[in-house]
């Protein structure tokens, strides 16, 4: 972090920003699925420079037992970031930030998991977020949904997540780390693609209400790209990347 | 008859209309949605996904292989692979007069233990019930044992049995295979046993290629080059 | 690990039965250790960073270097601290929550390990006396787990220091600022060299795989330096070792930790 150059341009003359991008760029993005020995599913994501791994396990039993649910399963879910992945070291002890986004990012997917299949047990989600970069939730639960996926978990719909924003008094797609620190607004969006259902979303900053709309509409036409590169991961790895 | 076979992952829209959803999909609206990763068949009159991954789901007169992880004065306790643990009841080994005893039940069956077992009976509202008490059940003495994918196992089996008879043929091993992906392989020769090993291994990574059976074939007759 | 792994015991006979005859299951010899992989870089923004696989087992560390207020008695040395912690990720029996006493005792062999050695030379680490010091922190992560976190851990640690770049301060107004352009590699004077030895029966075998590490009696953790010189030591488990086999392990620790050490000088090299 350290001190922000108050006069770095966040949006140039000709629509591009501070790192190169148009207003409607996304940020390189790689996923992966698979890849953990043990964990029963597992995912690893590139977003930008963002570089998060999650390992899945479950279904599984419930301790300590009265934690359990005797009607459905439940979902747990732990974001975490190491020591060195951002600028000054983190302590390993985890923060409210921390505590805050995982349960954001457990209540993003619980619209999509279906647990009910399996009373008194739990799936948990670790999420470790090696290397920080602006966007690290969004990019976190991206990488969740294919790790649930990889693990056989019964979902109704992928969650994709991407954040809008706004520099410069325009709206643009993927807030990175400089955007995020100097711009005027930062939404981050989940997004269920085949059911249509935003399933997190969040704001910092103001907008007018016309800006609002124009900013979920642009972190929803977001997720869809998003979804496409988790589609991919699961091909790739499932069907060899062929067609049907 | 199952036509038009998709490959999908959970969201995707099988089709719409009047048919029933069996396993891994749910009705949403009027269509149909895989609800796991595998490949979707559509029959007369209903819709299922075939999950290429995922834990053992329990069903009842499956032969499994467990691990006994602890017990109790009146039972032991599985890992069956599954999201729940099996539940193997004394009586089933001693008897119906046995006495609560816990250096009994040590004696029959301890931590670590593999045995072969049987799914005696299953409902979400409790823990799988596991019997060892038929002839071709019981303690494993002897082998080892190999992990495969759940979904991989109806593969490792062969129409007919034909897959697994070509390995048990080939390298003089037997194969005693649990529908919860764990294997047991024992033989006599070690290099039997590494073949043997090896092929049930092929069979977990490359299910999906066509000409699985022959590179298997080959492997077994040492014409492969690894 | 922080919970006992239910090892099945047609494996723990086998792997006796194969030590009986002097061999491994996975073929190597006694005194051989798994092959490794060392990836620098792994972590760009980090000041240098390391991802080990070791067999299965993979870990990661990721080296920060900044300033710091120095200790109160110690105005004249630098800072250097190693952690190590177990992902939950890494393995279906780790525990979230506080730290362990395994993790703890993990974290602790690896950062004596590479202290002891005086790897870091601290007084070389001080931006202004009894006022600011530079803090170097190497925190290792594990994210699969199959055995010898010991050795893991420390080789990731190892190679991200080997590796780092440290930036250069100076005191302006009062307050550390960095010198630009100076960035210059971390001041390392050896090479710290952790080598595992399990004792299964009345066999020591180097770099215990996951299946041997739950079929184990008891392990040693021996560290040296570039010397050949023995610089930390750790037994743990419930058996004991004979006044012999602590002999023969720390012949081992020097043989095998030769070898490796090359592989992490050709690490160092290839990052300069």
């Amino acid at each position: 972090m350290g001190g922000r150059d108050a006069t770095m341009v966040l949006l140039d003359e000709n629509g591009i920003r501070c790192d190169g991008r148009k207003i409607d760029e996304p940020r390189r993005i790689m996923i992966k699925a698979g890849g953990l020995k043990n964990a029963d599913g597992s995912a690893y994501i590139e977003f930008g420079d963002n570089k998060i791994l999650v390992g899945v396990f479950g279904p599984r039993d419930v301790h300590p037992k009265h934690m359990s649910n005797t009607d459905t399963g439940i979902l747990r879910v732990r974001y975490h970031m190491e020591p060195f992945s951002v600028g000054e070291r983190k302590r390993p002890a985890p923060s409210r930030r921390e505590i805050e986004i995982s349960k954001v990012i457990k209540e993003a997917l619980e619209p999509a998991v279906m647990l009910e299949k399996f009373p008194r047990t739990a799936v948990d989600v670790f999420i470790e977020v090696l290397q920080a970069d602006g966007g690290t939730r969004c990019a976190a639960l991206t990488a969740a949904s294919v790790a649930l996926a990889d693990a056989g978990i019964p979902m109704r719909d992928m969650v994709a997540a991407i954040a809008s924003g706004k520099v410069a008094d325009t709206i643009i797609l993927d807030v990175n780390n400089e955007e995020d620190q100097a711009g005027q607004a930062d939404m981050p969006v989940g997004y269920m693609p085949s059911l249509k259902k935003i399933t997190l979303l969040q704001l910092d900053g103001v907008l007018t209400p016309e800006e609002y709309k124009k900013c979920v509409d642009v972190g929803v036409k977001g997720c869809e790209i998003v979804y496409e590169l988790q589609k991919k991961a699961l091909h790739d790895k499932y069907f060899g990347n062929r067609k049907d | 008859m199952a036509d038009k076979r998709k490959y999908v992952i959970p969201g995707d829209v099988i089709t719409s209309g009047p048919f029933r959803p069996e396993q891994n999909v749910v009705l949403e609206g009027n269509n149909i949605i895989a609800t796991a990763v595998g490949i979707s068949e559509i029959y007369d009159d209903s819709v299922k996904v075939i999950p290429l991954t995922g834990k053992y789901l329990p069903k009842i007169d499956d032969l499994v292989i467990g691990k006994v992880v602890s017990h109790t004065s009146l039972s032991w306790e599985l890992d069956i692979n599954s999201c729940y643990i099996g539940f193997l009841p004394a009586q089933d080994v001693f008897g119906r007069d046995f006495s609560t005893h816990a250096d009994e039940l040590s004696s029959k069956l301890k931590t670590g233990d593999l045995v072969a077992a049987r799914i005696a009976n299953f409902d979400r509202t409790r823990d799988p019930l596991i019997t060892i008490s038929d002839r071709d059940l019981g303690k494993i003495d002897d082998g080892v044992l190999v992990k495969i994918s759940t979904s991989k196992v109806p593969r490792l089996i062969g129409k007919k049995g034909s897959m697994i008879q070509m390995i048990e043929n080939g390298t003089n091993a037997a194969v005693t295979i649990g529908q919860n992906g764990w294997v047991v392989v024992s033989c006599e020769s070690a290099e039997g046993l590494s073949k043997a090993k090896k092929a049930i291994e092929m069979v977990n990574e490359k299910a999906h290629i066509a000409n699985l059976t022959d590179l298997i074939q080959d492997m077994l007759d040492g014409k492969d080059e690894s | 690990m922080t919970s006992v792994s239910v090892i099945d015991q047609l494996k723990r006979t086998q792997i006796l039965e194969l030590l009986e005859q002097g061999k491994r299951v996975d073929g190597r010899a006694l005194d051989e250790s798994r092959e490794i992989s060392i990836e620098i870089n792994a972590i760009p923004k980090a000041n240098g960073s390391a991802r080990v696989y070791l067999g299965d087992t993979e870990v990661l560390c990721g080296v920060k270097i900044q300033p710091d207020k120095p200790f109160p008695d110690v105005g004249d040395k630098g800072m250097f601290m190693c952690t190590a912690e177990l992902l939950p990720l890494s393995h279906p029996t780790v525990e979230t929550g506080p730290p362990q006493a395994p993790v703890i005792e993990l974290a602790r062999v690896v950062d004596r390990g590479i202290r002891e050695s005086h790897m870091v030379d601290v007084s070389q680490l001080v931006i202004e006396k009894d006022k600011s010091v530079v803090g170097v922190f190497a925190d290792v992560v594990v994210i699969d787990y199959d055995g010898n976190l010991f050795d893991a851990c420390s080789y990731a640690a190892t190679a991200a220091l080997l590796t780092s770049k440290t930036p250069t301060w100076e005191m302006v107004d009062d307050q550390p600022t960095v010198v630009e352009g100076g960035d210059k590699p971390l001041p390392v004077s050896t090479i710290p060299v952790s080598v595992t030895m399990g004792k299964i029966g009345n066999h020591i075998v180097v770099d215990p795989n996951g299946d041997e590490w739950d079929s184990m009696d008891s392990r040693i953790t021996i560290t040296t330096d570039s010397d050949g010189n023995i610089v930390a030591l750790q037994k743990g488990g419930s058996d004991g070792f004979t006044q012999d086999e602590i002999n023969q392990c720390g012949e081992l620790s020097v043989k095998v930790g030769a070898k490796i050490r090359e592989q992490l000088k050709s690490a160092q090299e290839e990052s300069q």
